[in-house]
């Protein structure tokens, strides 16, 4: 990247991007921090109902992110390095438990593997007690270990497979290679995979509210605290306890990655072949992989099962009136509203998300620590706070012209930059800088050289990007409870009334054409981008 | 190698998109068209925006109820959490996009009064309405009342506990109910909360025995529940043999499967007062106070016992088959501000008083 005096196109585009930023992370987000106000906080701070929800929002965090990176590694692994059967089929499990609306597949965990569970009680005759540390631990591993697979696989996949082939040819076996070879080149990834997938899960609310009893964490205090109690001056204060925790895990991965280059694509393109791991390895992926799907399977098809039967657990009579119900009336419309809001929110944010990340990441500018904190710290404030900041800054009388639609997409663009921008940062640290520079060499502008020569080496993380906005977009609750209004009504919304209702029929008919819908979706994007852009992880 | 992606794809895919949301966006648009009336000044027309914590099917048949008999249309946003709606109308003062907020405890109601937020009215009908049921000066009026009760899963009742339901409070002490209960969770629900209200009350706000009653009751707890309306599922499929939940919302739910589950009122229960308000600033008063005159009809109260198990304020109004009334049910004296003032201590005293930290 030339300097930004001699482009001024370019030092215009940084300045959109931080007036973006500020204008849409963090002016709203300062409404909700400067709530409490000083003495709003000393007392907060006093009562000290925070400490328990702290310690134990720590301990949960450790232990969910230290699984779900393993497991995401195993699969990423697996998918990318692996010659294991059935790998479109295990891409599109990958991205299953990201399609999980709150409260309904948490729920369904308790409906298989409860005390009362279909598979724990009714096949077993156990009655596991699941609410508490462990249960919500094990239910947060699958719902939060795609993200890590998602990171790791992009990073993966961009390793050079003439490092791993010298090794092997310098005697190396095939552990030896992986540990030293592998694994070091994936550290970007793996540093982006641990750092987002923990602040997910110290920001997760759903899983730990439903599964999770008596051990109170922080994101399920805040959110009581304002849906029981109205008492949204305390839960501003837990919601800046988060941030605050988000700003330390952040300053711990700038610490860890200190300044190296994890280059794995220089100048010249290489088309030789990865080296082939060894069946007994391929076989133990395959399995590996099943099991997880297993699971997997079993809960979101006791979703289906549960939409296409009058009582679920108790009467299994098939019934198609739960589906009629959703199709009817009006009901629909929220679907159509989440389909379109994802749909573009998705596509503005991979594309903005990979832009930033450029800018950042090739960027000499001074104040580029901080815009990369600001991308990244979304990820870390709850979506209801998310919600509030919005409502509270753009709920104006000069705004009331705009369609309350676009509030909805503006915010799922921005609450969903981290995951994008991670990959973009993780993958361009993989790529060489002087093949950008070489377009710059030959006269292109800076802006040229993003567009022609780094966006089609970032396909993956576009697809990274796209894929987890859209998919965070569709299923998220907490974001919208408090932008929505009658006409912009989304899926979730309904699913939460729904579950309110104790229509749990109904519910689940829902969730399924929302998880259908979104897969969809996927899939015709996937088709339209000519099969280049393949659902999951990138292939091997 | 690396995947490519074909990047005028997908910025035509991402532009295709952004035309459809565009055209999506128009199409949704509200139309706040005002019905037509050439009926007096003082008629109330046009449309009135509600926000609604009262049951998804209570509110759609309500909501025509009421446009038919008044011809005000309503656009409702139902979120059956009251603590969200009093959250956003506290976060939309600048710009109040509700004329009314319907439903919930008053306890939702009554901040938002003390910091400016409502339009005090006083409905003609509200005269009838007993004084513990509404705010003297119209800030919030009560309509419906709700009653604590028990739920019990009649086959884990009769294999577990000899079928005996609880009379009183103290009877969930017994031996036969350990690992049995579940409770709406006192910190995460405000049934929960009540519940241990109601136990101070009790004890005429003795809170070492309050407590002491909570920490023999832990032992006999199986879990603690994360909503109020999940515990009543829970115990319909059998997970535990009962658990302290709404009266009204267990007979909503023994509607479906008669034989499944049944209700009792334990003696010394709490009840809640549902509240209807007029949010101030709204774009439709005379709507929103033709609103809150006809929630205190016969009429409305009639259907909204019918529709969602709950008693009126109206005398007048008949109480649904099988429902508990405030007359008929022993009450301990449930004193609202004391409980919301004293919330955060009492919760803190009993996570330590049963150990959890």
């Amino acid at each position: 990247m030339r300097s930004l005096r001699r482009e001024p196109a370019l030092l215009l585009a940084l300045l959109a991007v931080i007036a973006l930023v500020l204008a849409f992370i963090v002016y709203p987000q300062l409404q909700v921090v400067l709530t409490p106000g000083p003495g709003g906080y000393v007392e907060f701070l006093q009562e000290g109902t925070w400490l328990v929800p702290l310690r134990n929002s720590l301990q949960l965090t450790l232990l969910s992110t230290a699984t779900a990176v393993l497991l995401g590694f195993i699969y990423a692994y697996a998918m990318v390095y692996s010659n294991m059967r059935w790998k479109p089929f295990f891409r599109l499990i990958g991205i299953l438990p990201l399609l999980s609306p709150p409260f309904v597949v948490a729920a369904a965990y308790t409906l298989l593997f409860g005390a009362r569970g279909v598979i724990s009680y009714g096949v077993f005759g156990q009655s596991p007690n699941i609410y508490g540390l462990n249960g919500v631990w094990g239910v947060q591993t699958i719902a939060f270990f795609p993200f890590a697979y998602q990171l790791i696989a992009d990073a993966l996949s961009r390793s050079d497979p003439r490092m791993e082939q010298a090794a092997r040819n310098l005697g190396a076996g095939s552990w030896r290679v992986f540990w030293s070879v592998t694994l070091p080149l994936s550290r970007p990834g793996l540093g982006a995979a641990i750092l987002t997938t923990a602040i997910y899960i110290l920001e997760d609310f759903g899983n730990p509210q439903l599964i999770g009893g008596v051990f109170y964490v922080l994101p399920t205090q805040a959110y009581s605290l304002i849906s029981s109690f109205g008492e949204y001056t305390s839960a501003a204060a837990v919601s800046t306890i988060l941030l605050l925790l988000a700003l330390g895990l952040y300053l711990a991965k700038v610490r860890l990655d200190g300044g190296r280059s994890f280059v794995t694509i220089s100048g010249r393109a290489s088309s030789m072949p990865r080296p082939p791991v060894s069946p007994g390895v391929s076989r133990a992926c395959f399995v590996a992989c099943l099991g997880l799907a297993g699971v997997i399977l079993l809960v979101y098809g006791s979703l289906v099962v549960s939409a296409l039967t009058l009582r679920f657990p108790n009467n299994l009579q098939f019934t198609t009136e739960h589906f009629q119900y959703v199709l009817s009336g009006t009901n629909g419309d929220a679907l159509r509203n989440t389909l379109i809001f994802s749909g573009v929110a998705a596509a503005v944010s991979a594309v903005f998300a990979l832009f930033a990340g450029w800018l950042v990441q090739r960027g000499q500018w001074p104040g580029r620590r901080a815009l990369d904190l600001l991308l990244i710290l979304p990820a870390a404030i709850p979506g209801i706070f998310f919600g509030l900041g919005y409502l509270v800054a753009f709920n104006q009388k000069w705004l009331d012209f705009v369609d309350r639609g676009w509030l909805i997409i503006i915010a799922f663009i921005f609450w969903n930059i981290p995951v994008g921008y991670q990959a973009a940062v993780a993958g361009l640290r993989q790529i060489d800088r002087s093949i950008d520079e070489a377009a710059t060499s030959l006269g292109a502008s800076s802006l040229r050289g993003f567009r022609e020569v780094v966006l089609p080496m970032l396909g993956g993380s576009l697809r990274v990007a796209f894929i987890t906005t859209f998919v965070r977009a569709v299923t998220t609750l907490s974001l919208v409870i408090f932008l929505f209004t009658p006409p912009t009504t989304v899926a979730t919304i309904r699913i939460y009334q729904l579950v309110g209702d104790l229509n749990w029929g109904a519910a689940t008919a829902y969730t399924v054409s929302d998880i259908g819908m979104a897969i969809i979706a996927l899939l015709i994007f996937a088709v339209l981008a000519r099969g280049r852009i393949a659902l999951g992880a990138a292939r091997a | 190698m690396t995947p490519e992606l074909d990047r005028r794809r997908f910025l035509m895919l991402a532009g295709a998109t952004a035309i459809v949301a565009a055209c999506g966006g128009a199409s949704t648009a509200p139309s706040a068209a005002p019905s037509a009336s050439a009926a007096g000044t003082a008629k109330a027309t046009g449309r009135i925006s509600i926000y609604s914590a009262l049951n998804e099917s209570t509110n759609n048949q309500l909501f025509a109820a009421f446009t038919k008999a008044t011809g005000v249309d309503v656009s409702a946003l139902p979120l059956a959490a009251a603590g969200d709606l009093q959250t956003k109308i506290t976060a939309e003062k600048n710009n109040p996009q509700a004329d009314i907020f319907v439903g919930g405890s008053s306890e939702f109601h009554d901040p938002l009064g003390k910091q400016g937020l409502l339009e005090a009215y006083q409905s003609p009908l509200a005269k009838d309405v007993a004084a513990q049921f509404k705010e003297a000066t119209g800030l919030w009026t009560g309509w419906y009342t709700g009653i604590f009760g028990f739920i019990s899963n009649t086959s884990r009742l009769n294999a577990d506990i000899g079928g005996k339901k609880p009379a009183t409070w103290d009877d969930l002490l017994e031996p036969a109910w350990k690992g049995k209960l579940i409770l709406p969770d006192p910190i995460k629900t405000g049934g929960g909360y009540i519940f241990i209200a109601t136990q101070i009350f009790r004890f005429n706000r003795n809170e070492t025995q309050a407590m002491d009653y909570m920490k023999k009751l832990h032992v006999n707890i199986l879990s603690y529940g994360p909503t109020s309306p999940g515990v009543i599922t829970s115990i319909s499929n059998g997970e535990a043999a009962g658990a302290p939940n709404w009266s009204h919302d267990i007979l909503t739910e023994k509607a479906k499967d008669p034989t499944r589950i049944d209700l009792t009122v334990p003696k010394d229960t709490g009840f809640e007062v549902g509240a209807v308000s007029i949010v101030k600033g709204g774009k439709n008063l005379p709507g929103a106070k033709a609103f809150v005159d006809w929630v205190l009809t016969k009429e409305a109260g009639d259907l909204n016992v019918k529709l969602s198990n709950r008693g009126s304020v109206r005398k007048d109004v008949s109480p649904a088959p099988g429902s508990p009334t405030l007359d008929q049910v022993s009450l301990v004296n449930y004193d609202r501000q004391w409980a919301t003032d004293n919330k955060t201590r009492i919760q803190k005293l009993w996570q330590t008083t049963v150990g959890i930290q």
